[in-house]
């Protein structure tokens, strides 16, 4: 674990911290009981020593972590942490239910397919490396990942966490709320990288979208279905209506949005029983 | 929409729609949906604990509005 300083700040009872790791700010909010106590950043301390594992083990950077050695042929899965079969198992999982549009195989430059698990690693390993903070007790916490948040409040009376969604056409200004208790809030878009986001299929940037946001109750598919739905470009809103989401907002590339509630969210409602009872009718 | 027929005429429309923002449902938080926020605010005057966005490298950090949050404790 480093030994750096982690910065902490504290307001209206809210304490915050963030340090870098596997190349993005991990950030975090704490409330109530552990917020500032020892115990409370022992937690923290936990989630970044998990989360450095994490990177040493699937970052596709370093041509010595696992990952890399493993699609170079040096390493077996079996001689892997076991922690690699659970990932690359999400991410056949990933590529089967978006119909191939997402691939932890991607299509590199010589036509080979190079295997890079981190549309799946990130959300996985932060909802995973979350545990330690659930575990404290009477506390609520907000913890993102380069801008894909997860949430909890010890309970229900607790004001919900407010999420803002950055405008992918101006990254310093918001373009939705939404308010979250226990649940994930995970957006994909090219905004600060560029066009990096490719349909598996094709290998070619999806087109027509600008950002998706999938608000859902796992970080771990969260994550996958915002990159999954991003990479199919228009068909994006479409298909996250099937999806076992709470909601969606899509940024379309010409500024415009869509907000998406699942079919199996929506219910059948009869118009006329909101209806006034007509005059002169019993009852 | 959905129809139920009943000896061959059209007795009952449903219609398909959101569920109902109410109390309940907020507190449940199952049905939460992104609120628009129509002109572009600051994080400030939105009140927002945490920002969701495009990822943010390490580079990036400093100039974003999660930055802003964490170091000014919004």
């Amino acid at each position: 674990m480093s030994g750096a300083p982690t910065a902490e700040r504290a307001d209206h009872g809210v304490r915050r911290y963030v340090e870098q790791v596997m190349g993005m700010p991990i950030s975090l909010a704490l409330r109530g009981r552990h917020a500032g106590t020892r115990t409370g950043r022992d937690a923290w301390r936990a989630v970044l020593a998990q989360l450095r594992e994490v990177d040493r083990i699937f970052s596709t950077y370093r041509e010595d972590s696992v990952i890399r050695r493993l699609d170079l042929g040096q390493l077996t899965l079996e001689q892997c942490p076991a922690v690699v079969a659970e990932v690359l198992q999400l991410g056949r999982a990933a590529e089967e239910q978006s119909g191939g549009a997402f691939s932890i195989r991607l299509p590199a430059a010589d036509e080979s397919r190079r295997l890079d698990p981190s549309g799946v690693v990130k959300g996985w390993a932060t909802q995973r490396a979350s545990e330690f903070l659930a575990a404290l007790d009477a506390t609520d916490f907000s913890l993102s990942a380069g801008g894909d948040v997860l949430c909890h409040t010890a309970d229900q009376d607790r004001p919900a966490w407010r999420i803002g969604i950055e405008d992918p056409h101006d990254p310093n200004a918001l373009i939705a709320v939404v308010p979250v208790r226990d649940g994930a809030v995970a957006t994909s878009g090219t905004a600060h990288r560029g066009q990096h986001l490719l349909d598996a299929r094709t290998g070619r940037p999806s087109v027509g979208v600008a950002s998706v946001t999938v608000i859902a109750e796992s970080l771990t598919w969260a994550d996958i279905d915002a990159t999954a739905a991003f990479a199919q470009g228009r068909d994006a809103a479409r298909w996250l209506q099937d999806r076992p989401i709470r909601s969606a907002l899509v940024v379309w590339a010409d500024g415009t949005t869509s907000r998406v509630v699942p079919r199996s969210r929506m219910v059948w409602t009869d118009p006329s029983s909101a209806l006034p009872p007509r005059a002169g009718r019993a009852g | 929409m959905q129809l139920t027929v009943s000896g061959g005429k059209i007795t009952k429309v449903d219609v398909l729609q959101y569920p109902n923002g109410n109390g309940r449902d907020a507190e449940i938080n199952s049905y939460a949906l992104p609120i628009l926020v129509r002109d572009t605010v600051s994080a400030q005057s939105a009140n927002i604990d945490m920002v969701s966005g495009a990822t943010v490298t390490s580079d990036g950090y400093l100039q974003s509005l999660q930055s802003a949050l964490d170091q000014a404790g919004i």
